[in-house]
């Protein structure tokens, strides 16, 4: 009943809130309310039924609702048609670019390839170089002070008869030069290095080890040593050995 | 007994119809609700050309805010009922007629009513209006007030010369009394 009155409504709807059962009561009083007024009621004339559903805005189906459907598909479907070629224009371009960027990446490669192997080539080169410029500077050296150095002569040994060699040695300095435009030896192989012995108060020394190779200039600075009796050369491993191989020994000379 | 088949819709598919501005939605509000509302108006304006006028209105106001429809707060009948009385009233007022009907014999004008008018000859309703018709005067007579004209407690309070508690009392009474006539 407080439905019927402004200020009573409130109250009531605020109850319902509170008490959802009380919804239950109120449908039942609307109803009951309902059924009252319905015995109240009086049919309109006939007539009237047309005139009032008339008068009331009523959304009709068919044509209304095509046109504007029609409108927006043909939007739409523009819509699409732009975006979808835009979107292959811009594949294919990104392709192009791609395509492009790979062959540049790819010559860039070639290139880097080409001055690294030059690059190695110079290094080695270079690296070659300084050696015999150290080589030449010893040779110089020996040759600028003949009356320091003590050339010594190391004949060969029963397992290399015709090897010859001649070392520089200075004892001031303790300088000791091979040179090699003298070597007469066999050439060792990638497995073989000869090495240098000087012979010091009966005990072998090490000096350092040395290749033969075809044609060598030069002279090659080995170790210091300043009490050499003599000097002698054996085959070794390659990178040499502690002790020398006495039965692989090539050429000996006393001082 | 109408020529054409009444078209009747189930309260929920009724009210999404109505929102959804459907021709079937208002054929069936018509169809079912006419009657009932031209009753609640007619019990306010006696002239039947106005009371058709306001039966259109009616309709046309329900049509068009329905969007302000809220099922959560009460059935559709009672929000219908609320906007008929309210057109029927305000045009009541604004004709000034005010004097007039509030003046007359409530009871007599109940009775009259019902006499005169090309009251519903539903079958159903038939047995049912004679037992409302056994309601007690004051019953009818408070609810004629309060349900149809839309007075309040206090108004109607002053009408019928009661007090307040008295009219809040009958009008207690008289749903009790209906609910479990229609139940």
């Amino acid at each position: 009943m407080g439905d019927l009155s402004q200020s009573e409504r409130h109250e009531v709807e605020l109850m319902l809130e509170k008490h959802p059962e009380l919804r239950y009561e109120l449908n039942e009083i609307e109803k009951a309310l309902q059924s009252y007024a319905e015995t109240h009621a009086i049919e309109p004339e006939a007539n009237l039924r047309d005139k009032v559903l008339g008068t009331l805005d009523i959304k009709e189906e068919a044509s209304v609702k095509t046109l504007p459907s029609v409108n927006t598909s043909t939007k739409q479907n523009n819509f699409y048609k732009y975006a979808f070629a835009a979107a292959v224009a811009l594949l294919l371009l990104s392709t192009i670019v791609i395509i492009n960027l790979r062959s540049q990446l790819s010559e860039s490669h070639q290139r880097i390839a080409f001055l690294e192997s030059s690059n190695q080539k110079f290094s080695s080169r270079a690296s070659y170089i300084e050696k015999e410029l150290s080589d030449v500077r010893h040779t110089l050296e020996v040759y600028q002070n003949p009356e320091d150095f003590k050339m010594v002569e190391l004949k060969g040994m029963p397992k290399a008869p015709d090897a010859k060699m001649m070392v520089a040695f200075n004892p001031q300095k303790e300088m000791v030069m091979i040179d090699l435009a003298s070597l007469k030896m066999p050439v060792t192989d990638k497995k073989h290095q000869y090495q240098l012995w000087a012979l010091v108060d009966g005990k072998p020394v090490d000096l350092g080890v040395f290749d033969m190779k075809a044609d060598s200039t030069g002279m090659i600075k080995m170790k210091p040593v300043k009490n050499a009796q003599a000097f002698a050369v054996t085959l070794e491993p390659m990178g040499g050995s502690v002790n020398p191989t006495m039965d692989e020994m090539i050429v000996m000379g006393s001082i | 007994m109408s020529k054409k088949n009444k078209i009747s819709l189930p309260e929920a598919e009724l009210i999404k119809a109505i929102r959804n501005k459907e021709r079937i939605g208002s054929e069936a509000l018509y169809d079912m609700y006419s009657a009932s509302l031209y009753g609640v108006i007619s019990r306010v304006i006696q002239d039947e050309e106005l009371a058709q006028d306001l039966l259109q209105e009616t309709f046309v106001k329900i049509w068009n805010s329905i969007g302000s429809f809220d099922e959560t707060k009460g059935r559709l009948f009672t929000w219908m009922v609320n906007i008929a009385r309210n057109l029927a009233v305000d045009k009541l007022r604004s004709k000034d007629f005010r004097n007039n009907s509030k003046n007359q014999d409530i009871e007599n004008s109940v009775n009259l009513i019902d006499d005169q008018r090309n009251t519903t000859l539903n079958p159903e309703t038939l047995g049912v209006k004679e037992m409302v018709n056994n309601l007690k005067p004051e019953s009818k007579a408070v609810l004629d007030l309060v349900y149809f004209k839309g007075y309040t407690h206090s108004e109607a309070s002053e009408e019928l010369g009661i007090p307040l508690g008295t009219v809040k009392t009958r009008v207690r009474i008289a749903i009790n009394t209906l609910r479990k006539l229609f139940n």
